[in-house]
C-alpha cells in the first residue's frame, strides 16, 4: 500500500484535484497511519480559520440558523404577525430523508421530503390532503392548502442554477411576503412559511442564494389558492 | 422573536464540545444554540473572507450548521475536534462556493486591526485574541513563497494545479512549499504552546 504523504496537506488546504481527492479517500480508508495524519493536518489547517478578521455575522443569522433545524412550520394563520416579521427568512436547505409514503398520490409516494418528514411531521401533511384546496401551481406541480393556510407544495423542480435559489411567495394584493427558500433537483414536498387564504396567489421565483425579501424576477409558476 | 432559542444559563454551558455534539444528535435544541454561539462567529467570519459577500457566508453558516444538526450522530469523535469538524465544513462550502461562482480572490490576509468582540463570554473572546495572534505571527514567520501557497489555497480557494499556473512554478514546487509551510506553521504554533489537534476546543480549556 502506497502512503499518500505528499497529498496530505494539499487535502487539508481542499487543494488538490478530484482525482487527488478520491486517492486520498480511498488510501485514508484504510491506512490508521494516513488517517491520523490528515485529522493533524486538517486541525492544523483549521487553526488558519482563527487568523481572519472577527466580523459581526448579520443579526438575523443566529435566528435563522436555529429556525432551519425547526420542522415546525408557523401554522397561525395571522396576516398581521406575518406583516410584522417580513424580514425573516427561512430555508430549509436539503433535510434530505427518503420517505415512502403510502398514503400520498403516486405522483409522490418515495420523494425525498425537505421539511415535512422529520418529528413526525407527516401526519400534518395527510390532514393537509385529506382536507385541503387544491391548486395548480404553473407546470410544475400543485399547492395543498389546508383550512388553516397552512400550504404544501407538490413540484418537480430542476435544480436551482449555480448561484441561485428558488423562493416561494405568498402574494396577497400587491404585496409579496418570503414563504421559503430551496434548491430544487426533483421532486420535493414542500410546507411553506408563512400561511396563506383563500384568494391569494402561491408563487414561485429564482432568486440570488440567500433570497430576496421581494421578488426581483417574474414568477416560474404561481397558483390561486 | 426567538424565546425558546435562547439558551438558559447553566445546563449546556459547561459541557465540552464533544458534549454538545453527543446531546445534538438526541436533538437537543440548547446545545445546538451553544455550539452555534461558541463557534458560529468564527465560521462566518472564515466563510466571509473566503466568499467576499454577507449574504453568501450567511448561507454557508446555515449550511455548516444545518449539517452539524443533521450529522452529529454520525460524528466520530476519534476524528477529532468538533471544532475542526465545523472549520473544516465552513471552508470546503465556502471555497465550493468560490469556485462555482467564480468569486475568488487573491488578497491576502487583512492586517490586524481594531475587531470587534466576538464570543460569548470574556474568557472566550480572550482566548479568541490570543489563537488570530499566534496564528497570524506563526504565518508571518513563514517565508513569502510559503506563506502564499497556504493562503492562497486556504483563503482564496485556489487548487494547487492553479497555484502552479498561476505563481508560474511546476506543481511539484507547489506541494513541496505547500509541505514546508504546514510543517513550519505547525512548529511555530508549537512554539507559541499551541496544539492544534489538542487544543481548538475552547469548552474543554
Amino acid at each position: 500500500m502506497e502512503h499518500v504523504d505528499e497529498l496530505i496537506h494539499g487535502q487539508a488546504l481542499y487543494a488538490l484535484s478530484p482525482e487527488e481527492e478520491e486517492q486520498v479517500a480511498l488510501h485514508v480508508a484504510e491506512c490508521d497511519r494516513c488517517r491520523r495524519q490528515l485529522r493533524e493536518a486538517e486541525a492544523l489547517a483549521a487553526s488558519l480559520a482563527y487568523a481572519v478578521p472577527a466580523v459581526a455575522p448579520p443579526p438575523d443569522l443566529r435566528d435563522r440558523v436555529l429556525a432551519a433545524i425547526d420542522p415546525v412550520v408557523e401554522t397561525a394563520p395571522a396576516p398581521a404577525a406575518a406583516a410584522r416579521r417580513p424580514a425573516a427568512r427561512r430555508s430549509w436547505w436539503p433535510r434530505l430523508a427518503a420517505v415512502a409514503v403510502p398514503a400520498m398520490a403516486a405522483a409522490v409516494i418515495g420523494l425525498a421530503v425537505w421539511n415535512v418528514s422529520l418529528r413526525g411531521d407527516l401526519s400534518s401533511l395527510h390532514g393537509n390532503l385529506s382536507s385541503g384546496r387544491v391548486a395548480r401551481l404553473g407546470n410544475v406541480g400543485s399547492v395543498v392548502m389546508s383550512s388553516d393556510g397552512r400550504s404544501t407544495m407538490f413540484a418537480s423542480m430542476p435544480a436551482a442554477p449555480a448561484g441561485k435559489t428558488y423562493e416561494a411567495w405568498v402574494i396577497r394584493g400587491q404585496a409579496a411576503v418570503p414563504a421559503g427558500l430551496f434548491r430544487g433537483g426533483g421532486t420535493l414536498v414542500l410546507t411553506l412559511t408563512k400561511p396563506a387564504r383563500p384568494g391569494d396567489e402561491i408563487a414561485i421565483t429564482i432568486e440570488p442564494a440567500g433570497g430576496t425579501k421581494q421578488p426581483t424576477t417574474t414568477p416560474i409558476a404561481h397558483a390561486s389558492v | 422573536m426567538d424565546s425558546g432559542n435562547t439558551p438558559r444559563e447553566g445546563r449546556v454551558e459547561h459541557l465540552s464540545d464533544h458534549g454538545l455534539l453527543a446531546l445534538i444528535g438526541r436533538g437537543d435544541r440548547e446545545a445546538f444554540a451553544r455550539l452555534y454561539d461558541l463557534y458560529g462567529p468564527a465560521a462566518y467570519a472564515l466563510a466571509a473572507r473566503i466568499v467576499r459577500d454577507r449574504d453568501l457566508a450567511a448561507d454557508v453558516v446555515q449550511n455548516v450548521f444545518l449539517a452539524v444538526w443533521t450529522g452529529a450522530t454520525q460524528f466520530d469523535p476519534a476524528r477529532g475536534q468538533p471544532s475542526t469538524w465545523i472549520m473544516t465544513m465552513t471552508h470546503h462550502k465556502a471555497v465550493d462556493m468560490v469556485r462555482r461562482e467564480q468569486r475568488r480572490r487573491t488578497e491576502v490576509l487583512d492586517a490586524a486591526g481594531d475587531e470587534p468582540a466576538e464570543g460569548p463570554t470574556v474568557e472566550e473572546q480572550a482566548w479568541r485574541g490570543v489563537t488570530r495572534t499566534n496564528v497570524r505571527a506563526a504565518l508571518a514567520r513563514l517565508p513569502d513563497p510559503h506563506r502564499e501557497v497556504i493562503e492562497l489555497a486556504y483563503f482564496a480557494g485556489y487548487s494547487q494545479s492553479e497555484l502552479a499556473d498561476r505563481l508560474a512554478v511546476p506543481i511539484g514546487t507547489v506541494k513541496s512549499r505547500t509541505f514546508a509551510a504546514m510543517r513550519a506553521l505547525r512548529e511555530a504554533l508549537a512554539a507559541a504552546g499551541m496544539h492544534p489537534e489538542d487544543e481548538w476546543n475552547t469548552s474543554t480549556s
